[in-house]
C-alpha cells in the first residue's frame, strides 16, 4: 500500500519533471556551438565562379589608390621635396608636427606617410601572392593560358609595388609567395635585382593590347615602363647606372606605337582622362566607386568650394614653395595649368572670393591665402571629397623624358634636347620659346636654392654648387609637378640630400631612405632599421 | 530534444539521483507522521512594541509555519516533540524560542547588520551570514533618489569598489561602471546585468520598479556566471507581490529641472570687441565684428523639464500573487531637441499548486523608447555643441531676411541652424517573455526550468533639410537616412537544487544547464536630392541621389551562442565554518573550433569567529567573519566570427569600363581564439560591534587577467590585415575596499545612519606578448587628440598601469610665447624643436582611490539623505583648454587664452598636446541630497503611506580641475580624456511624491 503511494507519487513527479524539462529545453539546441554565418561567406564553403576571378585579382590592384589618398604616396614623394609645403595655418595644419618633420627630413619611425606606403605596398604584394597561390592550387576556374597570363600580370604588379618600396624603404623583405612565414629582410640591391628579373621574365606573357580592357592593368608596356624607371634609378639603388637599359626599355614602348603625346597638357589631368593617348598605367578613381583621391582637399582652400562650385569644403593646407614658382619661364603655360594663383573667382557670379599670393612667410606661420595651390587636376562642379580624375601613374611623356635623361647622361645631349623640345612644344604659344639645347640641359638648375627668411629673401644659401644636368631636373619639375615623384628625381640629381630650400636644410645621406616603421619592426623581429636611424 | 534526453541520462537517470528523491520522499513522510501536537499563540512586536505584520513563524526543521496578521498575532500547532519556533522578519534578527504550548510574545530586534537578509547569488539566494564571497546589497530605501539615468545610478557611491559615473548629460546615455579596475582590454568594464535572473541591461526595467540590487564582486562569487563574470555581476530584483499580500497600488512620481552643470568661459561679444580694441587680430571665425551679440551656448540650450510616473499594482492570496507596473518617463536634455521618452510595462504572475510544490511564473516586460536624433541614428551630435562654443559671438543667428547667417570658414556652421534644420527620430521596442516552472520534491530537492524570449527592434529616421548646410554649403539637395535593427534572443536554464541539514552540517547543492542564443540583423539606406523638404525621411525613393550614385544602403545579420553546465555546493558547519565551491563549463560559438569550451571554478571559505565558544563572552562583538575566495571568470570575444576565415566583396575595381567589387578576406582569422580568463583571489573580513551599531567589511583583491583579448598588430604579410584578435595580454589589478556602516544615533524620533566606502585600485599591464605574438617594443600608443593636433594621448606599456598620458612635458614658455619642453633627460628645448622621442609619462587617467560618505537622517516624519562622493589621485587631459586656450587659433577662444602662461607670456604657439593641459582630477561632490516628509499614518484615509520629497543630483563639485566636470570617460585604453565637445554633465532638481493605497 505504502509502496504503491510512493511509486505513484514518484511517477507523478517524474511527469512534472518531464513537462518542466521539455517545456524549457525544447527550443534549445544541444551543445552545438558551430557559428552560423549570414552576411559574409566562409572560405571553406566558397567556390569562386568565373566572374569572381576579376574580383579576386582586383584586391591586388585597389591598394594603388592610396597614391592620391590621405597621407599616401603623393605626400611621401612631395612633402619632403622642394615643391610642396604644408605650413601651419590659422585653421591648424600643425598636426602634431607631421608636415614639418617631412619638410625638415626629421621623420621618425612613427611617421605615417612612409608607414602607409609600406603597409599599402605589402598589402598589394600580399594580395598578388594570394591570387597566384589560388591559381596554383587550382582554386580559380581558369584555363592554362589564362592562368599563365594572370600569374604574369600579378608578378608584374608585384614588381610595381616593389619599385615603390625599393625607392622609399630600400631594404625590404622580398615575399614571393603567400605563406605563414615571417618575412626576412633583403638588401636594396637584392630587391632591385628581383624587380628586374621578375619583369624581364613575365614581359613575354603580358598583354600588348592598349584599350579599355587593359586600362588600369599591367600590360607589357606598363611593365617596360616600370623596368625603365628602376633602371633610371639603378645608380641610386645599386651604385651601378643602367642608362642603356633605360633606352632599350623606353624604345620598346615607343616602338609599340601604342601611345603618343597628348596634344593638350591639361587634357591629361581632366576628369574624363581615361583613354588619353599618354596613359601607360592609370590608377582609376571615381567619386562614387573609388573615392580615395583626397589630395585636392588637402591643397585647396575651404573657399575654393565657391570657386569650383564643389559639394565638399576643402581643408586648405599644402601650397607651392615660392622658389619653385620663381623657376618657371613666364611663357610656360604649365605654370598656369598647374597652379592656382592670384584672384579666385566665384563660379556663380565671377566676384573675387579671395586672392592667393605666392609668398609663404614660414612653415610655422602662414595665412590661409599664402602660397599658390595645385590646380592641375580638374575640379568639376559638384566635386566631392573624392576626385574622379584617373591618376596618370605612368604616362608616355615620362617614357620620352626617361630616354632623354639616359641620352643626356651618356653624352648625347643634343638628342635629348630634341625630345625635351618636343615635350615642351604643347606648353608654349610660341614654338621658339619651347626649344632647348643640349648645352642648356647640361647646365645648372634655375631654382634658387637656399632657405627663405619670412620676407622671402634667402637667408641661408647653403650648398650653392652646380647641379649636374640641373636644367633637366627643372624640366622634370615643370612637366611632372604634383605627380608624386619629385623626391625620387631630387635624389637622383643629388639635390635632396645637399640643398637648402624654403625652411629645409639637408640632414644627411641616410634620409634618401625612410626608416622602417616602429609597428612594422615591432611585429616582425627580422627587420633591421635602415642605416642612419636609431636601431 | 536531444539535450533533454541527454540531461535525463546525466542527471535523472543516475542511481544517485533516484536515491536523493527517495530520501526526500522519506523525510517528507516522516515529518508528516508527527509525534505530538501543541497549540501556541502570541504576538510579535518590534523593540518599540509596534506589532509586526507578516512576520514568519516556523517550527524549526519542519515546513510547518505561519505568518502574523495585521496586529502581529499568530497561532500555530507544533508537531515535534521538542518544538522550537523561529520568528523572523526581513530587517530583524531572527529569534529561536523553545515552546511547550501556551502563549509566546516575541520582541524582534532590528538587524543593523542585515545578517538575516537574503542575498541574491548566482542561480539562488543565501543568507548574508552564510556568504563567503564579496557581495554587496543595496535595498530600494537606500537608493539614490531623483532623476536617475539607469539602475546603476541608484547605487552610485553605495558599493565599495564599484565606481558609477555619469560623464554625459545626454538623456539617452547611461552610466559608466567600473568594478575593481580595468581587467580587460577589449571586454570593456560593463558588468553582467541580470534582471530577475535573466541577462538584461540597466534599462530593462525602470529604476522605480526595482526592489534591490546585489553586486557580486569577487571571482569566487561570479565564477558561476563564467562567461561575463569578470566585471562583476549586478543582480536586479524587481518589486514583487508576495503570498498573502494585501492588494496595493503604489505611485511614484516626480518632476525635474535640469541645467548645464557648468559652462566654459569663452569670449562673449563684449569681450571680443575689447580684444579688437586692444589690437588683437584674428583669422577665421573671429575675423571681424559682425555687429550682433549672441550667446551661442544659450541659443542651443535650455532649462530641461522632465517628468516620471510609476505605478505598481501588487497583491496575492495563498496560492497566487501578481505584480503589474507601468512606468512613463519623459526626459528633456539641456540641448534643444535633446530628449528621451520611455514607456515600460511589466506584468509578473506567480501561481502555486499541489501544496505549493509546483510553482509557475509568467512574466512580460515591454518597453518603448523614442528620442529625437540630431545625428544620423544618435541623440546628440557633438559637432553642433562644438560649433556653439567656437563661434564668433558677434555673429547674428539669422540674416535680416530670416535666413540662417552662415560664413565660409573651415568646419564652421551655425549651430542653431544645424539643430533647426535637422529632423530625426529613433524608436526602440523591447520585449521580454518569461516562463518558469519549479517543483519542490519536499524538503531537499527542487527542480526548476526557465525560458525567456527577448527581442529588441528599432527604427530610425534622419533628415537634413535644404536649408541645412549639407545643402546650402555642400549641395546635397536634402539628405535622408533610415535604418532599422532587430534582435532576437533565447535564454533557458534548467537547475536542480538540493538542500539538507545533518545535525550541525548544512549542505546545499546545485547543478544546472544554461543556453543562450542571440541573433542580430538590420538594414539602412540613405538618399539625397529630394524634390521637397515635405517628405523629410519618409519618402526615400523620391530623392534622385540613387540614380546619381549618391545613395547608400547596407544590411547585415549575425548570431552567436553560449552554452553552459554548472554546479555548486555550499557547506556550513555549525554556523562557524562555511564553504562554497562552484564549477561552470561554458562554451561560446565565437571561439576557435578547438577552444570553444572553458572551465571556470570558484571556491570560497568563511569562518564566523563570533560563533566560536571562546567568543561567547565578547558581548561587544556581534559579528566577525573571515572570508577568502578564489575564482576564475571569463570574457567572451567581442564580436562574432573572428576565428573563421571569411570572404567579403569590398572596394570597387575598374574592369573593362565597369566597376566590379574586389573579393578579399574579411579578417585575419584566428582559429586559436579562446577564452580570456581572469583569476581572482579575495580576502575579506566582516565585522559588527555594539549590536551592529558599527559594522562593515574590508576586502583585499588580487586579480590577474590572462590571455586577455586584444586586436594585436601583426606583420603584413604574412597576415592579410594589420591586426588580429588574439589572446595576448596579461593585466593585474589589486585593491582594498572598506565599508563602514555606523548608526551614531538611534531613538524613536531621531535616527542617523552613515555609510562610508573607500576603495583603492592599482593596475599593471604585466605583458603584451605571448609565444605566438611578440612585440619588439613593449608598448603601443592609444587615444587621439583629433585634428588639428593629431597625435596619440596615451601609451600602453608593459610594467605600467593602463591610462598613462604620454606626451611633451611643458615646463616654461619663451618670451615669444612658445612652449619650453623638458626632455626625459632633463634638458630643455622650445617645443618647435621637440620631437616624438621627447615624450614622457605625464600622469594617469584612472583614479587610484574612490570614496563616498552617505548619510540618512530621520527625525519624526522627516527624512534627509545626503551623499558625498569623490575620487583621488588621477589626471585629466583638458581638451577644451588644449584646443581653445590659445589666442592664435581661427575660432573663438577661452577667456583664459590671453592670460600669461607661467606668469610670463601669452601663448603664441600652435595648439599642442603638452603637460600644461594635464590637470589633477581629484574631486569631492555633493552628489545627492534628498529631503522627504512622510505624512502621519492617519492623515490621508485611503493611503497607507504618503511621502513627498525634494532632491538634487550633482549639486556641487569641489575640484581644482578647470573643466566642466572631473568625472570623465574612464573606459578603454585612453581614460581621462575630457573631449572638447562632450555632452556637458547636468545638475538636476527634483520634486516627487510616493504613495501607496
Amino acid at each position: 500500500m505504502m509502496k504503491n503511494i510512493i511509486s505513484k507519487a514518484i511517477s507523478l513527479k517524474l511527469k512534472f519533471l518531464t513537462l518542466a524539462v521539455s517545456l524549457v529545453l525544447l527550443p534549445m539546441a544541444c551543445t552545438d556551438l558551430e557559428e552560423e554565418v549570414f552576411s559574409e561567406v566562409t572560405e571553406s564553403s566558397f567556390t569562386p565562379s568565373e566572374s569572381d576571378i576579376i574580383s579576386v585579382m582586383a584586391s591586388a590592384y585597389t591598394p594603388m589608390r592610396f597614391v592620391m589618398g590621405w597621407q599616401g604616396y603623393f605626400d611621401l614623394q612631395e612633402e619632403p621635396a622642394d615643391m610642396f609645403v604644408t605650413p601651419t595655418r590659422p585653421n591648424g595644419w600643425d598636426d602634431g608636427g607631421t608636415y614639418k618633420r617631412m619638410h625638415f627630413h626629421e621623420w621618425t619611425e612613427t611617421q605615417w606617410q612612409p608607414r602607409n606606403t609600406w603597409i599599402t605596398c605589402f598589402n598589394g604584394i600580399n594580395s598578388a601572392n594570394r591570387v597566384i597561390l589560388q591559381i596554383e592550387l587550382g582554386e580559380l576556374p581558369v584555363s592554362e593560358t589564362q592562368a599563365a597570363s594572370i600569374i604574369a600580370e600579378m608578378r608584374a604588379l608585384r614588381a610595381l609595388y616593389y619599385s615603390m618600396l625599393v625607392d622609399t624603404h630600400g631594404n625590404v623583405p622580398i615575399i614571393a609567395s603567400y605563406s605563414d612565414e615571417l618575412p626576412v629582410q633583403n638588401t636594396r640591391t637584392e630587391v632591385y635585382d628581383f624587380i628586374v628579373s621578375e619583369l624581364t621574365e613575365v614581359i613575354p606573357n603580358l598583354s600588348e593590347t592598349v584599350d579599355q580592357s587593359t586600362y588600369g592593368r599591367m600590360t607589357k608596356w606598363a611593365a617596360y615602363h616600370v623596368l625603365a624607371r628602376v633602371y633610371l634609378n639603378a645608380e641610386v639603388y645599386t651604385g651601378t647606372p643602367q642608362w642603356e637599359k633605360v633606352i632599350e626599355a623606353c624604345d620598346e614602348i615607343i616602338g609599340s606605337g601604342a601611345f603618343e603625346l597628348s596634344s593638350s597638357y591639361s587634357d591629361i589631368f581632366r576628369t574624363e582622362n581615361e583613354g588619353n593617348s599618354e596613359m601607360v598605367f592609370a590608377i582609376p578613381y571615381d567619386q562614387i566607386f573609388a573615392g580615395q583621391w583626397s589630395a585636392h582637399m588637402k591643397m585647396l582652400l575651404p573657399d575654393h568650394r565657391l570657386v569650383f562650385g564643389m559639394q565638399a569644403q576643402p581643408w586648405g593646407g599644402s601650397s607651392c614653395n615660392p622658389q619653385f614658382i620663381d623657376s618657371y619661364d613666364p611663357n610656360d603655360n604649365r605654370l598656369e595649368d598647374t597652379w592656382l594663383m592670384g584672384d579666385q573667382l566665384n563660379a556663380s557670379d565671377g566676384s573675387v572670393v579671395m586672392t592667393l599670393r605666392k609668398e609663404m612667410p614660414s612653415i610655422f606661420n602662414c595665412d590661409f591665402t599664402d602660397g599658390f595651390r595645385c590646380g592641375k587636376y580638374e575640379i568639376e562642379p559638384g566635386a566631392t571629397g573624392g576626385l574622379s580624375v584617373d591618376f596618370p601613374f605612368l604616362r608616355y611623356t615620362d617614357v620620352l623624358m626617361m630616354k632623354a635623361e639616359a641620352l643626356l647622361r651618356t653624352n648625347r645631349s643634343n638628342e635629348a634636347a630634341v625630345i625635351v623640345t618636343q615635350v615642351r612644344q604643347r606648353s608654349f604659344d610660341d614654338p621658339a620659346d619651347a626649344t632647348v639645347t643640349g648645352a642648356e640641359l647640361e647646365g645648372d638648375t634655375t631654382v634658387q636654392y637656399g632657405t627663405l627668411a619670412e620676407d622671402g629673401t634667402i637667408d641661408q644659401p647653403g650648398d650653392q654648387s652646380v647641379v649636374p644636368y640641373g636644367r633637366f631636373l627643372d624640366e622634370l619639375g615643370w612637366e611632372f609637378a604634383a605627380e608624386a615623384r619629385r623626391r625620387t628625381d631630387l635624389i637622383r640629381f643629388g639635390v635632396y640630400q645637399t640643398k637648402n630650400w624654403y625652411n629645409h636644410t639637408p640632414q644627411g645621406d641616410h634620409t634618401i631612405l625612410f626608416p622602417i616603421g616602429l609597428e612594422e619592426r615591432n611585429t616582425n623581429t627580422n627587420l633591421e632599421q635602415n642605416p642612419g636611424y636609431p636601431q | 530534444m536531444k539535450l533533454a534526453s541527454f540531461l535525463f541520462k546525466e542527471c535523472l537517470g543516475t542511481n544517485r539521483f533516484k536515491k536523493l528523491m527517495l530520501f526526500s520522499m522519506f523525510s517528507l513522510f516522516m515529518a508528516q507522521a508527527g509525534l505530538s501536537q501543541q497549540r501556541v499563540s502570541g504576538t510579535v512586536t518590534d523593540e518599540q512594541g509596534i506589532p509586526i505584520a507578516g512576520a514568519a513563524v516556523l517550527e524549526k526543521n519542519t515546513t510547518n509555519g505561519t505568518a502574523t496578521d495585521f496586529d502581529g498575532n499568530f497561532e500555530i500547532t507544533t508537531t515535534g516533540s521538542n518544538p522550537v519556533l523561529v520568528f523572523s522578519y526581513l530587517g530583524f534578527v531572527a529569534q529561536e524560542i523553545p515552546v511547550q504550548g501556551g502563549t509566546v510574545n516575541v520582541q524582534l530586534k532590528e538587524d543593523l547588520q542585515q545578517l538575516s537578509e537574503v542575498v541574491v547569488i548566482g542561480y539562488g539566494t543565501q543568507k548574508r551570514a552564510d556568504v563567503t564571497s564579496s557581495v554587496a546589497t543595496v535595498k530600494s530605501e537606500d537608493f539614490v533618489q531623483g532623476n536617475v539615468k539607469d539602475a546603476a545610478q541608484l547605487i552610485q557611491g553605495k558599493v565599495a569598489g564599484l565606481s558609477v559615473s555619469a560623464p554625459s548629460g545626454d538623456p539617452t546615455e547611461g552610466t559608466q561602471i567600473n568594478l575593481r579596475g580595468t581587467s580587460s582590454i577589449l571586454g570593456g568594464t560593463n558588468p553582467l546585468v541580470l534582471v530577475d535572473g535573466v541577462p538584461g541591461s540597466l534599462n530593462t526595467v525602470a529604476p522605480e520598479d526595482i526592489e534591490s540590487i546585489d553586486v557580486l564582486k569577487d571571482g569566487s562569487a561570479t565564477a558561476i556566471y563564467g562567461t561575463r563574470g569578470t566585471n562583476g555581476v549586478i543582480i536586479i530584483t524587481t518589486k514583487k507581490g508576495t503570498t498573502d499580500m494585501k492588494s496595493t497600488i503604489e505611485y511614484n512620481g516626480y518632476a525635474s529641472l535640469s541645467t548645464i552643470a557648468d559652462r566654459m568661459n569663452f569670449l562673449n561679444a563684449d569681450e571680443l570687441r575689447q580684444k579688437f580694441s586692444e589690437g588683437y587680430t584674428f583669422n577665421g571665425a573671429n575675423l571681424q565684428d559682425f555687429g550682433a551679440s549672441t550667446d551661442w551656448v544659450d541659443e542651443i540650450t535650455r532649462d530641461a523639464f522632465s517628468q516620471v510616473h510609476n505605478l505598481i499594482f501588487r497583491g496575492g492570496n495563498a496560492t497566487s500573487n501578481m505584480t503589474a507596473s507601468l512606468n512613463y518617463r519623459d526626459i528633456e536634455g539641456i540641448f534643444l531637441k535633446s530628449n528621451n521618452e520611455r514607456y515600460t510595462a511589466r506584468v509578473n504572475v506567480n501561481h502555486a499548486m499541489f501544496d505549493n510544490r509546483l510553482k509557475a511564473n509568467v512574466g512580460v516586460i515591454l518597453s518603448e523608447q523614442t528620442f529625437n536624433a540630431l545625428g544620423d541614428g544618435s541623440s546628440f551630435n557633438p559637432y553642433i555643441y562644438r560649433q556653439a562654443i567656437i563661434r564668433n559671438p558677434t555673429e547674428p543667428v539669422r540674416n535680416e531676411d530670416g535666413s540662417w547667417y552662415e560664413r565660409d570658414v573651415y568646419f564652421y556652421d551655425n549651430p542653431v541652424a544645424y539643430i533647426e534644420e535637422t529632423i530625426g527620430q529613433n524608436r526602440y521596442r523591447n520585449t521580454r517573455f518569461d516562463f518558469s516552472l519549479s517543483y519542490d520534491f519536499g524538503d531537499h530537492v527542487t527542480v526548476k526550468g526557465l525560458y525567456t524570449r527577448k527581442g529588441n527592434s528599432n527604427i530610425r529616421g534622419f533628415y537634413q533639410t535644404k536649408d541645412h548646410v549639407s545643402t546650402t554649403k555642400n549641395g546635397q539637395g536634402g539628405f535622408a537616412s533610415r535604418g532599422t535593427d532587430d534582435y532576437v534572443g533565447n535564454y533557458g536554464q534548467f537547475t536542480v537544487d538540493y538542500d539538507n541539514n545533518f545535525g550541525d552540517h548544512k549542505v546545499t547543492g546545485l547543478v544546472g544547464y544554461n543556453y543562450e542564443d542571440n541573433t542580430n540583423e538590420g538594414f539602412w539606406a540613405t538618399n539625397r536630392r529630394f524634390p521637397t523638404d515635405g517628405f523629410t525621411y519618409n519618402n526615400l525613393g523620391s530623392g534622385q541621389g540613387l540614380q546619381l550614385g549618391e545613395a547608400g544602403m547596407g544590411s547585415y545579420k549575425n548570431s552567436d551562442k553560449l552554452i553552459a553546465f554548472f554546479s555548486r555546493v555550499t557547506y556550513n558547519y555549525d554556523d562557524r565554518y562555511l564553504l562554497m565551491a562552484s564549477l561552470r563549463r561554458e562554451g561560446s560559438s565565437r571561439f576557435g573550433e578547438d577552444y570553444k569550451w572553458g572551465n571556470f571554478p570558484g571556491i570560497s571559505v568563511g569562518w564566523r569567529v563570533d560563533q566560536e565558544s571562546f567568543a561567547d563572552n565578547w558581548d561587544w562583538l556581534s559579528n566577525l567573519k573571515l572570508r577568502s575566495g578564489f575564482g576564475v571568470t571569463g570574457i567572451n570575444a567581442g564580436s562574432n566570427y573572428q576565428s573563421l576565415s571569411g570572404l567579403t566583396y569590398g572596394d570597387y575595381f575598374l574592369n573593362n569600363g565597369e566597376w566590379v567589387r574586389q573579393l578579399v578576406p574579411s579578417r585575419n582569422a584566428n582559429p586559436n581564439l579562446r577564452w580570456e580568463k581572469k583569476e581572482e583571489f579575495n580576502l575579506g573580513l566582516d565585522f559588527g560591534v555594539l549590536d551592529g551599531r558599527i559594522n562593515g567589511s574590508v576586502d583585499y583583491y588580487n586579480r590577474t587577467t590572462k590571455d586577455a583579448l586584444f586586436n594585436y598588430s601583426v606583420p603584413t604579410p604574412p597576415y592579410f590585415y594589420g591586426n588580429i584578435a588574439a589572446n595576448v595580454a596579461e593585466i593585474k589589478n589589486t585593491g582594498l575596499e572598506f565599508l563602514l556602516n555606523i548608526t551614531p544615533f538611534q531613538t524613536e524620533n531621531f535616527e542617523w545612519t552613515a555609510n562610508l566606502t573607500y576603495s583603492t585600485n592599482t593596475n599593471e599591464i604585466v605583458s603584451l606578448s605571448n609565444d605566438e605574438f611578440q612585440l619588439t617594443n613593449d608598448f603601443f600608443d592609444e587615444g587621439y587628440t583629433g585634428e588639428p593636433i593629431q597625435i596619440s594621448t596615451h601609451r600602453v606599456q608593459e610594467g605600467q598601469p593602463i591610462g598613462n598620458f604620454f606626451g611633451l612635458k611643458s615646463v616654461d614658455i619663451t618670451d615669444d610665447g612658445i612652449w619650453i619642453i623638458e626632455r626625459p633627460d632633463g634638458t630643455r628645448v622650445p617645443a618647435t624643436e621637440a620631437t616624438n622621442d621627447d615624450r614622457q609619462v605625464l600622469g594617469n587617467g584612472l583614479p587610484k582611490a574612490y570614496y563616498s560618505w552617505n548619510n540618512t537622517v530621520r527625525y519624526k516624519n522627516w527624512d534627509l539623505m545626503f551623499n558625498l562622493r569623490g575620487a583621488l589621485d588621477y589626471q585629466i587631459l583638458n581638451f577644451s583648454r588644449m584646443f581653445y586656450e590659445n589666442p592664435t587659433i581661427s575660432y573663438n577662444t577661452l577667456d583664459s587664452a590671453y592670460d600669461l602662461v607661467y606668469g610670463k607670456a601669452v601663448l603664441q604657439d600652435v595648439q599642442r598636446y603638452v603637460s600644461h593641459y594635464v590637470e589633477d582630477g581629484d574631486f569631492l561632490k555633493i552628489d545627492n541630497v534628498t529631503l522627504g516628509y512622510t505624512l502621519p499614518k492617519d492623515a490621508i484615509k485611503f493611503a497607507q503611506t504618503f511621502r513627498i520629497y525634494a532632491s538634487g543630483l550633482n549639486l556641487a563639485t569641489f575640484s581644482k580641475y578647470k573643466g566642466i566636470d572631473p568625472e570623465v570617460n574612464r573606459n578603454g585604453l585612453a581614460p581621462g580624456n575630457d573631449e572638447r565637445d562632450k555632452y556637458p554633465s547636468i545638475r538636476t532638481f527634483t520634486l516627487g511624491i510616493n504613495f501607496t493605497f
